[in-house]
């Protein structure tokens, strides 16, 4: 009797740790694949307006930026243009991606007609598929 | 004799720290990912139009919500008129449910914004437009979808 508990006591018990390894390339693989850097760092006061029905944009690759900061200066591809210069940077866009949908990034107190002007440009565009960017509202 | 020993020798790479590596690579992945957070409020702007083209509407199927430069909405249909505060535009939602209801697919919500009307307003009224959601008797699931956005301006 007590020479079976020592020879239990003396089993070794190990966990095997040999797939450790693959499970944690499999995870890196997934991260490297989804991981999308941020290709730049925007120094924008932008306080996005809020509301309740906003929706995810799941096709980033079909997307494309205006960037309207609170003294309603307007950025596209980070540059700063004039607001009937827009249809110009976003017309070649267009033609390379028909289904081009454009994120307006307005900050909340600009004035509608600045936004208005945008609009307009994007029709010119022909760039008529458009998100007003909101933060969800709880 | 000496030569058969070194044979037999084992010859083994070390695995033992690979996990470790692993790990390393996969928490500069885990805390460099930016997963995407685009979202907003979808909306499909309408072809430019010439005057030719302009499109008739029966004024029983539209309901217009002006916005003035302070912010306040007046929501006007046929029967009904009122004029709601900045942090009132929640009747919009039902007004447009009700509206729904009456007239199906065939409404249409015009969104007139004063051009010095902030655009948090605007975008207030669209998402409340947006929120409205009704079920017809036949089961069906109704939204305003028609919704055009027209600037206006202060005279």
């Amino acid at each position: 009797m007590r020479r079976s508990i020592i020879r239990l006591s003396q089993r070794r018990t190990e966990i095997p740790t040999a797939s450790t390894a693959d499970i944690a390339f499999l995870l890196i693989l997934f991260f490297m694949v989804t991981t999308v850097f941020r290709a730049t760092t925007l120094h924008l006061k932008i306080k996005l307006p809020e509301a309740k029905s906003t929706e995810r944009i799941l096709l980033r690759r079909n997307v494309t930026y205006v960037w309207v900061d609170y003294e309603s200066k307007i950025f596209v591809d980070d540059n700063l243009v004039s607001g009937d210069a827009v249809a110009a940077k976003i017309t070649p866009k267009v033609w390379e991606n028909p289904d081009l949908i454009t994120i307006l990034n307005v900050d909340e107190g600009v004035a509608y007609g600045v936004v208005d002007v945008i609009l307009d440009q994007l029709k010119e565009a022909k760039a008529f598929k458009i998100t007003f960017a909101t933060e969800r509202k709880s | 004799m000496e030569l058969r020993a070194k044979k037999e020798a084992d010859h083994e790479i070390p695995t033992a720290s690979m996990g470790d590596v692993a790990f390393l690579i996969l928490i500069f992945f885990l805390t460099s990912t930016v997963f995407t957070k685009d979202k907003g409020l979808k909306m499909l702007l309408p072809e430019k139009t010439t005057e030719k083209e302009k499109v008739v509407v029966v004024p029983e199927n539209i309901i217009t919500i002006s916005i003035n430069p302070a912010g306040e909405a007046n929501v006007k249909t046929v029967g009904y008129n009122e004029f709601l505060a900045a942090d009132d535009y929640e009747k919009i939602t039902d007004i447009v449910e009700e509206k729904l209801l009456e007239r199906d697919t065939l409404l249409v919500v015009s969104l007139r914004t004063s051009k010095d009307a902030p655009y948090n307003n605007m975008v207030l009224a669209l998402d409340h437009i947006k929120l409205a959601k009704v079920t017809t008797a036949d089961g069906r699931e109704l939204r305003a979808t028609k919704v055009s956005l027209i600037p206006t301006s202060e005279e």
